[in-house]
């Protein structure tokens, strides 16, 4: 959490790093409400990417487009380009088991499933690969130790999952998003049901995933974009206002809208 | 400071209060009053067949007035057949509908076909009956028994399932007219079961990758799980007592035997159809009721069944 910002923000400003995501004219559309105009912008690779602004202004429909959740409900539909390996996500040739086992995805509240801790984890894994018991268990217990949730539970690993607390479950949850090895992980204001400790540990735990995932936040907490993303958007009544470093966009954002957002004039 | 002194209630709001206790009070112990009544009433009503008959009134298969000997093994065997066959057919189809209704259909499909099914279950039993009657005994003794009789006479344990005279009436055809009667019913309770489970929690299991498939037998299954028991217990309990629907196209001979295609009876169907026949005081009366009981503590029978296997779940 203490990184220098001067060099981290020239550093991210200069280059923004290859991207993991890259959108371009993207329109999101529910029936006939238009709810997302022509947005285009990168989402780099192991960086963390906040995306803020007030309700109803298309930041979590943004972060639903990346694992196409939106195809579950008809009469939703996306047109543009989000560029993801190669590949426009947006086609229909994509084959969304795989897209969501690769960009994975954490909700506002935790979302155990009803099963074991252990099948939580488990449960992702088995619907991609075949895993010989000890490499499954040794699955479980990497990513319950990244999430540093191991030496919680590790005694009752068969266990429901509803009996931890909202701190813990919203860690599995994360585990779970990446026991399937994703390569992005979305979150959609994960810590708006949890208490300040359990954000600081989710917060800390952002910091080192970044390591190794691309993250895409979408949070209505200011000061949580400032702490824990390198790059942060702000949008404003469904378009993209502005995207820039973190340090950039707190001290001296380019727009007024951002300016009058971030210091609580309206939002 | 001084404080205010704390207004009281007045006399007025006292009295009401002390009223509307005993209201909410009287119609708590009125529903105890009414099921003990009618445990009362059925039992010693059934008194005098049960006791001239003893056990011998639950294995004895004749029902027979000319003789004045009656046994309950006939109806009791025609109402729990039906009634399993119902359950077989309406089961998945109303899992299928419900789930089709609630995850899979667009918002306009799912509010036309959602309403059909509510409609669907609101039609009275005896409409049921006729349309029983007019069109699937028909088809049953046109179609089904020809096509079963040929194929499965001689077939191990299905041929003395499935054989009979083609009339078309029996628990099979009381069977399905009862499935297409429950199963709206059944899949209306489910849908309110299923529109339970979080969105949030579908996506989850979604955003792992599951197809439709995977996150209805791992995700919403489970934890419809207790739900889903209510629901079937629920139009089980309908198709036990159901009498109308099945008088229509049961064939309403008291007889035992392995044919599902042979004409039957059930308890609810007997009783309704001999109930005006019999003198007040006569041992057949006091059979009825004793069938009656016995239904009784069927539904309660299969109520306690289906709280167990929900409690041991949590």
């Amino acid at each position: 959490m203490n990184r220098g910002p001067t060099t981290l923000a020239e550093d991210v400003a200069d280059s923004g790093g290859e991207a993991a995501l890259a959108v371009k004219d993207l329109n999101f559309y529910y029936g006939d409400h238009h709810a997302l105009h022509d947005i285009t912008m990168d989402f780099p690779a192991r960086q963390v990417t906040a995306m803020i602004g007030p309700s109803g202004c298309g930041k979590s429909t943004l972060l639903r487009i990346f694992n196409r959740m939106y195809d579950l409900y008809p009469g939703q539909r996306a047109t543009g380009e989000v560029m993801f390996d190669g590949v426009n996500i947006l086609e229909n040739t994509v084959g969304l088991d795989v897209l969501r086992a690769r960009i994975g995805m954490v909700f506002q509240k935790p979302t155990p499933f009803p099963m074991s801790i252990y099948d939580n984890i488990a449960f992702g894994v088995r619907l991609h690969e075949r895993l010989s018991r000890a490499e499954m268990d040794e699955r479980v217990q990497d990513v319950l130790t990244r999430v540093a949730l191991w030496s919680e539970v590790r005694d009752r690993l068969k266990a429901p999952a509803s009996g931890l607390s909202g701190g813990q479950q919203q860690r599995l949850c994360i585990a779970r998003s990446i026991a399937t090895r994703p390569e992005v992980i979305l979150l959609d204001e994960p810590t708006s049901a949890l208490d300040p400790i359990s954000t600081a540990r989710i917060e800390e735990l952002l910091d080192e995933l970044k390591e190794e995932f691309t993250i895409a936040i979408v949070t209505h907490n200011m000061q949580q974009a400032a702490r824990c993303a390198d790059r942060v958007a702000f949008f404003y009544m469904g378009g993209l206002i502005e995207v820039d470093t973190a340090d950039r966009i707190f001290t001296n954002p380019r727009q007024k809208q951002t300016q009058d957002y971030i210091t609580g004039r309206f939002g | 400071m001084s404080m205010a002194p704390v207004p009281r209630s007045s006399k007025r709001q006292l009295g009401l209060d002390v009223l509307f206790h005993a209201l909410f009070w009287a119609s708590a112990l009125l529903v105890l009053l009414i099921l003990g009544g009618l445990i009362v009433l059925m039992a010693t009503g059934g008194w005098k067949a049960l006791t001239t008959f003893g056990l011998s009134f639950f294995d004895q298969s004749s029902w027979n007035p000319v003789k004045d000997r009656y046994g309950a093994l006939a109806p009791l065997l025609g109402t729990v057949l039906s009634t399993v066959i119902a359950l077989l057919l309406a089961i998945p189809l109303a899992f299928g509908t419900a789930f089709w209704l609630t995850n899979i259909a667009s918002a306009r499909l799912a509010a036309v076909i959602g309403t059909a099914v509510q409609l669907l279950a609101a039609v009275p039993s005896i409409i049921f009956g006729m349309w029983g009657f007019f069109t699937i005994v028909p088809l049953v003794a046109r179609y089904v028994q020809p096509f079963v009789n040929h194929h499965f006479r001689h077939a191990f344990i299905l041929g003395p399932l499935l054989k009979g005279p083609p009339i078309g009436t029996g628990v099979m055809t009381s069977g399905i007219v009862l499935a297409v009667m429950i199963a709206p019913f059944i899949t209306a309770v489910m849908c309110d079961v299923f529109g339970a489970v979080p969105p949030m929690l579908r996506e989850s299991a979604y955003g792992l990758g599951a197809t439709r498939w995977e996150v209805m037998r791992k995700i919403i299954a489970p934890w419809s799980r207790n739900g889903m028991i209510g629901a079937i217990v629920l139009g089980m309990g309908r198709a036990l007592g159901e009498t109308m629907a099945v008088t229509f196209v049961i064939g309403n001979v008291t007889s035992v035997g392995w044919s599902l295609f042979a004409p039957r009876s059930t308890v609810a169907s007997l009783i309704a159809l001999q109930f005006p026949e019999s003198p007040a005081g006569s041992l057949r009366l006091s059979s009825l009721m004793a069938l009656g009981f016995t239904l009784m503590l069927l539904s309660c029978a299969s109520l306690v069944v289906a709280r167990c296997l929900r409690g041991r779940r949590q």
